[in-house]
C-alpha cells in the first residue's frame, strides 16, 4: 500500500490583475481583473513507505503547492491523493498526527517561548505520554546538539539552532511521514550537514517516509535516491537520482591533463572549453560524440590522465529547468 | 468528552504558565504596559468624575451605579485584551504570512489554538482594577449582599465574555477576505463604543430602534448591560434567560463563521 | 486599552525609506521640481492606499460610527444635567466640538514617527542620515507633509460626507477671519505635533525603550490635548493648567477656533503661543538630536 498517492493533482488560482497609475487605482475599487495560474498541473505519483524522495523545481513550480495538499492545508482543484491512507484535507485528528510539515524559515513554535515549553505545548497538543516525550526529546536534542539552548527563547536563537528545535518540534510525536520544504535554506555549511544527518539517521532508525523539496542538490545528493522534477507546476522526470544526467544530460564532461604541461590553444575546436587550469582542462562534448572526440585528442596530444564524467547535477538541473521555461514560455 | 475537555485546560493552564513566566522576566516592560492601564482607568474615572459633578444622572444611572458599570466594563474588557485580543490581531498576519498553515496541522480545534495561543498578562490586573471599582461603588452605594443577584451577575458576566469574545471571533475571521490588519483593530474599538455605556442611551426616535437592534439582533449592548444591572439596577430573569440565549445563539453562530473562514482561507491558499 | 488615536490617520511607514529619487535635495534645485516631486509622493501615496480598497472604505467609515453613541452619551448627559449649558457649550457646540478635534487630530497627529526615530537609532540605519546629505529631521518633515497631504486628500469624501450628515450641529460656516486663523491653528497643530512627537522620538539616543514612554504619552495626550471632551468641563485650577499646556493645541485649540469661542486678542494671543510652542519644540528636537549624535557617534553606534 503506497504511503502516498496522488493522481492528477491540480491546483490553480486567481491573480489580481493591478492597474498601472492613478486612474488604473481608481478602477481597481470597483472593477478588478483577475489571471488563472496553474500552480500544479495533473502531477500523479506515488511513494511507499519508507522511501525517501525529493521534490525539485525551480522557484514556483509547485513543489511547495504539492506538499501543502499533501499536509491537508489546501484543496486541490482537481484529482486525488491519500496520505497514510486518508484523504490530506479533511484534516482528521487520526492524520495529523501521524505526519509532519517542517518548512525552512518559517517558524511553527512559539516565539517568545524558550522550546523546552514549546515542547511541552506539543506534548500536550498531541496527547503524548511522559516518559516516552522524554525519552524522545533527549535523543533528538543530544542527536542534534542542541540540549543547552532549549530554555532560551526562541527568538533568542540563531536560523540555525532554531531550524533544529523546529525538526524536534516536527518529530516528537514520531509521525511515519515526514514533508519537509526547503529544510536547510539560509542555513550555514554546518547546519545543514547536521540536518541532513539527522535526518539520515532518524530514517535509518524508524524507517519514516521523507519527502523533501530543496533548491540545493547536496541535501538531494545526500538524503534521497529518488526523484521527482517539477516545473511549472507540471512532472517532468520521476526516478532515481543516478539516472537524470543519463535522461536529460546532452552533454558529458571530460577531464584532461596534459603532459606538455599547458593546455593546446586550439582545444576549443573539439568542444565548450568549461574549464582551463595550468595543464588542466575540461570539456564539453556532445553525448554523441564523446568517443570521436577522445579519439581525435589523444591522437594529436599527449595525455597524462583522462576521466569521462557527466556534468554537475546542478548543471543538468538547471538546463532542465530552463527548457521548461522555454517550453511553458511558448505555450 | 471529558478527557478532551481535560486536554484544553491543560494546555491553558501550560499556557499560562509559561506566558507569565516570561511576562515576569521582562518585568520592566510589563510594569510599563500596567502603568498605561492603570492611566488608562484613571483617564476613565476623571471622565466620569467630571460628569458627574455637572449632573445626577446619566440616562437614567446615578452616579454610583454608573461607577460599578464602568468597573464591570473594564474589568470585562481587561478579559477579553488579555487572553483573546492579540491572538485575535495576530490572525491577520498568519493568514497574510501563510503562517496560519501550521496551526491548521495540529491535531487541536482550530479556534481554539488561534483564539487562545497567547495570553498578554499586561491587561491581566485590569481585571482586578475593575473588580475593586465595582467593589467601591458597591460599598459606597451600602449594598446588601444579596446571593441570587450575585450569581446572577457571575453567570451573567460570563455571558458578556463569551459574547464578546464570538464578536471579535467574527471580526477576525473576516481577515481571510481583507488584506490590511488594522481592519481589526478599529472594528473592535467600534464594538467596544457600543458596548461600553449604558444601553438605556439608546432614547429618541432614531436611536431607539438601533438600541433594540443592537440588544435583539447583534446583542453587543448585552455584554457589560445585563451584568451591571443585574447587581445593582433591575432584577430582570427575562433579560438575563435571553441573554443566556443569546450567548448561545451568538458563539455557536460565529464559530460557524470562522470554519467557513478557514475553509475560504484554505481554498484560495497556493 | 487600545487608544483611538493609535489608530488614526496615517498607517504611514515613517520606517520605510521612500526610494532615493524621493530623498530632499537642496532647494536650489527649483521650486517647481520640488513641487513636482511632492505631487509624485503624493500620488504614489493614494495609489499606495487606494490598493487596499476594501479595507479602505470599509475602515473610514467605521472610524465614525462611534460619534453615534458619543452623540447619544452627550445628550443623556444634557438631559440628565438639566441644564442647557455645560461650560459654555451647549448640547450642539458639544458635538460639533467633538467632530471638531478629529480634525485637529488628523492634522497633529504623527502615528510611527516617534517610533521610527527610536527605531532608527536602536538598529543603527540612522547611519544613512549622516552619511548622505540629508537633514534628518528635515526629511522627516517632507515626508509627513507628503503624507499628511496625501491622507487628507484620501480621507476627504468620507470626512465631507460625515460633516454633511452632522451639518445640524454646526452655525454653519465662521467669516472668513476665524476660517483663517482656524487654518492657522490647524498648520501649527501639524508643526506642533511633528516636532514635540520627534522629541519624543529623539529621547531614544538615551533610553532603547521608547515605546514605552510613548504608549504614556499618547495616552495621557488623548485626555489632556482636549480629545476626549473641551478641556472647559474640568474644574479649576486643571482647566487652567491644561490650557497652558501645548498639548491643548493638538486638539482643542483648533476646534474652539472654529466654534469662535476664542476671539480678538485672546485669538491672537494664542495662535502666537501655538507658534511658539511649535518653534520651541522644534529647538528642543534639533537640539536633542545634535546632543544625540554626538553621544551615538561616540558609542561607535
Amino acid at each position: 500500500m503506497p504511503m502516498i498517492e496522488a493522481i492528477g493533482l491540480t491546483k490553480t488560482y486567481r491573480v489580481f490583475q493591478k492597474k498601472e497609475g492613478l486612474l488604473g487605482a481608481f478602477r481597481g475599487l470597483y472593477h478588478r481583473e483577475f489571471k488563472e495560474v496553474k500552480a500544479v498541473d495533473h502531477v500523479s505519483f506515488s511513494i511507499e513507505p519508507g522511501e525517501m524522495v525529493a521534490f525539485l523545481g525551480p522557484n514556483g513550480a509547485g513543489k511547495t503547492t504539492t506538499l501543502k495538499m499533501l499536509s491537508g492545508l489546501i484543496y486541490p482543484t482537481s484529482g486525488t491523493a491519500t496520505a497514510l491512507g486518508f484523504t490530506p484535507w479533511q484534516r482528521l485528528d487520526a492524520f495529523r498526527r501521524q505526519f509532519a510539515l517542517v518548512m525552512g524559515q518559517k517558524n511553527q513554535l512559539w516565539w517568545d517561548l524558550p522550546a523546552a515549553d514549546s515542547f511541552q505545548l506539543h506534548r500536550e497538543i498531541y496527547s503524548l505520554p511522559t516518559a516516552e516525550f522524554q525519552k524522545t526529546l533527549n535523543e533528538l536534542t543530544e542527536l542534534l546538539g542542541v540540549a543547552k539552548l532549549t530554555r532560551q527563547a526562541v527568538r533568542e536563537l540563531s536560523l540555525g539552532e532554531r531550524m533544529k528545535m523546529e525538526l524536534i518540534a516536527a518529530l516528537l510525536h514520531q509521525p511515519r511521514l515526514l514533508l519537509l520544504d526547503e529544510p536547510t535554506i539560509g542555513l550555514d555549511v554546518v547546519a545543514q550537514v547536521a540536518i541532513q544527518k539527522c535526518l539520515r539517521d532518524y530514517h535509518a532508525q524508524r524507517g519514516v517516509t521523507m519527502l523533501l523539496t530543496s533548491h540545493y542538490m547536496r541535501d538531494v545528493e545526500a538524503l534521497c535516491s529518488r526523484v521527482l522534477v517539477i516545473t511549472h507546476g507540471t512532472l517532468v522526470y520521476d526516478g532515481p537520482l543516478s539516472r537524470i544526467a543519463e535522461r536529460f544530460g546532452r552533454s558529458k564532461l571530460i577531464r584532461l591533463e596534459f603532459e606538455a604541461g599547458v593546455v593546446p590553444e586550439d582545444l576549443e575546436r573539439y568542444g565548450e572549453v568549461a574549464r582551463k587550469d595550468g595543464a588542466a582542462a575540461d570539456l564539453k562534448v556532445d553525448r554523441a560524440r564523446v568517443a570521436e572526440v577522445l579519439g581525435a585528442i589523444l591522437d594529436r596530444h599527449s595525455v597524462i590522465d583522462v576521466s569521462v564524467q557527466d556534468p554537475p547535477l546542478e548543471q543538468v538541473i538547471a538546463r532542465v529547468f530552463e527548457e521548461g521555461r522555454k517550453n511553458h514560455d511558448a505555450a | 468528552m471529558l478527557g478532551a475537555m481535560g486536554r484544553y485546560a491543560r494546555l491553558l493552564g501550560d499556557l499560562t504558565r509559561f506566558t507569565m513566566s516570561r511576562e515576569l522576566a521582562f518585568r520592566g516592560n510589563f510594569l510599563v504596559k500596567v502603568s498605561v492601564e492603570i492611566l488608562w482607568l484613571a483617564i476613565l474615572l476623571a471622565f466620569y468624575r467630571t460628569v458627574f459633578a455637572r449632573t445626577k444622572m446619566v440616562a437614567g444611572w446615578p452616579e454610583e451605579q454608573y461607577l460599578f458599570f464602568v468597573g464591570c466594563f473594564f474589568a470585562l474588557n481587561g478579559l477579553i485584551e488579555t487572553f483573546f485580543l492579540e491572538n485575535c490581531n495576530d490572525f491577520a498576519e498568519l493568514v497574510r504570512t501563510g503562517d496560519l498553515d501550521f496551526l491548521l496541522l495540529r491535531p487541536i480545534d482550530e479556534q481554539f489554538l488561534i483564539t487562545c495561543r497567547k495570553i498578554d498578562w499586561g491587561t491581566g490586573p485590569n481585571v482586578l482594577m475593575g473588580g475593586a471599582v465595582m467593589g467601591i461603588s458597591l460599598y459606597q452605594m451600602g449594598w446588601h449582599f444579596d446571593a441570587v443577584r450575585l450569581l446572577a451577575f457571575l453567570v451573567t458576566f460570563v455571558c458578556g465574555v463569551a459574547i464578546a469574545y464570538s464578536f471579535m471571533l467574527m471580526l477576525t475571521s473576516l481577515s481571510v477576505w481583507m488584506v490590511r490588519n488594522q481592519g481589526l483593530m478599529e472594528m473592535w474599538w467600534l464594538f467596544a463604543s457600543l458596548a461600553r455605556y449604558p444601553k438605556e442611551i439608546f432614547r429618541g426616535t432614531w436611536a431607539e430602534p438601533v438600541g433594540v437592534f443592537f440588544t435583539f439582533v447583534l446583542p453587543i449592548l448585552l455584554v457589560a448591560n445585563v451584568p451591571a444591572s443585574a447587581l445593582v439596577r433591575v432584577f430582570d430573569p427575562g433579560m438575563i434567560l435571553f441573554t443566556i440565549v443569546a450567548t448561545v445563539v451568538v458563539f455557536w453562530g460565529s464559530r460557524r463563521f470562522f470554519l467557513h473562514a478557514l475553509r475560504s482561507y484554505r481554498s484560495a491558499s497556493s | 486599552m487600545t487608544l483611538p488615536d493609535a489608530l488614526a490617520t496615517t498607517p504611514a511607514p515613517s520606517t520605510t525609506f521612500v526610494s532615493p529619487e524621493f530623498s530632499p535635495r537642496p532647494v536650489s534645485r527649483g521650486l517647481w521640481s520640488t513641487v513636482r516631486k511632492y505631487s509624485k509622493i503624493v500620488r504614489a501615496s493614494l495609489v499606495e492606499r487606494m490598493t487596499y480598497r476594501g479595507d479602505f472604505l470599509f475602515g473610514t467609515l467605521l472610524r465614525f460610527l462611534p460619534m453615534v453613541t458619543t452623540i447619544l452619551l452627550w445628550q443623556a448627559i444634557y438631559e440628565g444635567s438639566g441644564q442647557k449649558d455645560l461650560a459654555g457649550f451647549n448640547f450642539k457646540e458639544m458635538i460639533a466640538y467633538l467632530l471638531l478635534t478629529n480634525i485637529s487630530r488628523m492634522f497633529s497627529s504623527m502615528p510611527g514617527l516617534a517610533g521610527g526615530i527610536a527605531k532608527d537609532i536602536r538598529e543603527g540605519t540612522l547611519k544613512r542620515y549622516l552619511v548622505q546629505p540629508l537633514n534628518m529631521i528635515g526629511y522627516l518633515l517632507s515626508y509627513r507633509v507628503a503624507h499628511k497631504v496625501a491622507y487628507i486628500v484620501a480621507s476627504f469624501l468620507p470626512y465631507a460626507l460625515l460633516f454633511f450628515l452632522c451639518r445640524n450641529y454646526f452655525d454653519g460656516l465662521p467669516d472668513p477671519v476665524t476660517m483663517a486663523a482656524y487654518l492657522l491653528s490647524l498648520v501649527l497643530s501639524f508643526l506642533v505635533g511633528f516636532f514635540f512627537e520627534a522629541s519624543v522620538g529623539m529621547v531614544g539616543f538615551w533610553f532603547l525603550e521608547v515605546t514605552s514612554l510613548l504608549y504614556i504619552v499618547m495616552t495621557l495626550n488623548f485626555f489632556v490635548s482636549g480629545h476626549m471632551f473641551p478641556l472647559d468641563l474640568l474644574p479649576q485650577p486643571w482647566s487652567g493648567l491644561l490650557k497652558i499646556l501645548p498639548f491643548q493645541y493638538m486638539a482643542y485649540f483648533p476646534a474652539v477656533v472654529f466654534l469662535g469661542k476664542v476671539k480678538g486678542m485672546a485669538l491672537v494671543y494664542n495662535l502666537l503661543a501655538e507658534a511658539g510652542w511649535a518653534i520651541g519644540f522644534m529647538l528642543l528636537a534639533r537640539g536633542l538630536y545634535r546632543v544625540g549624535l554626538r553621544r551615538y557617534s561616540a558609542f561607535g553606534g
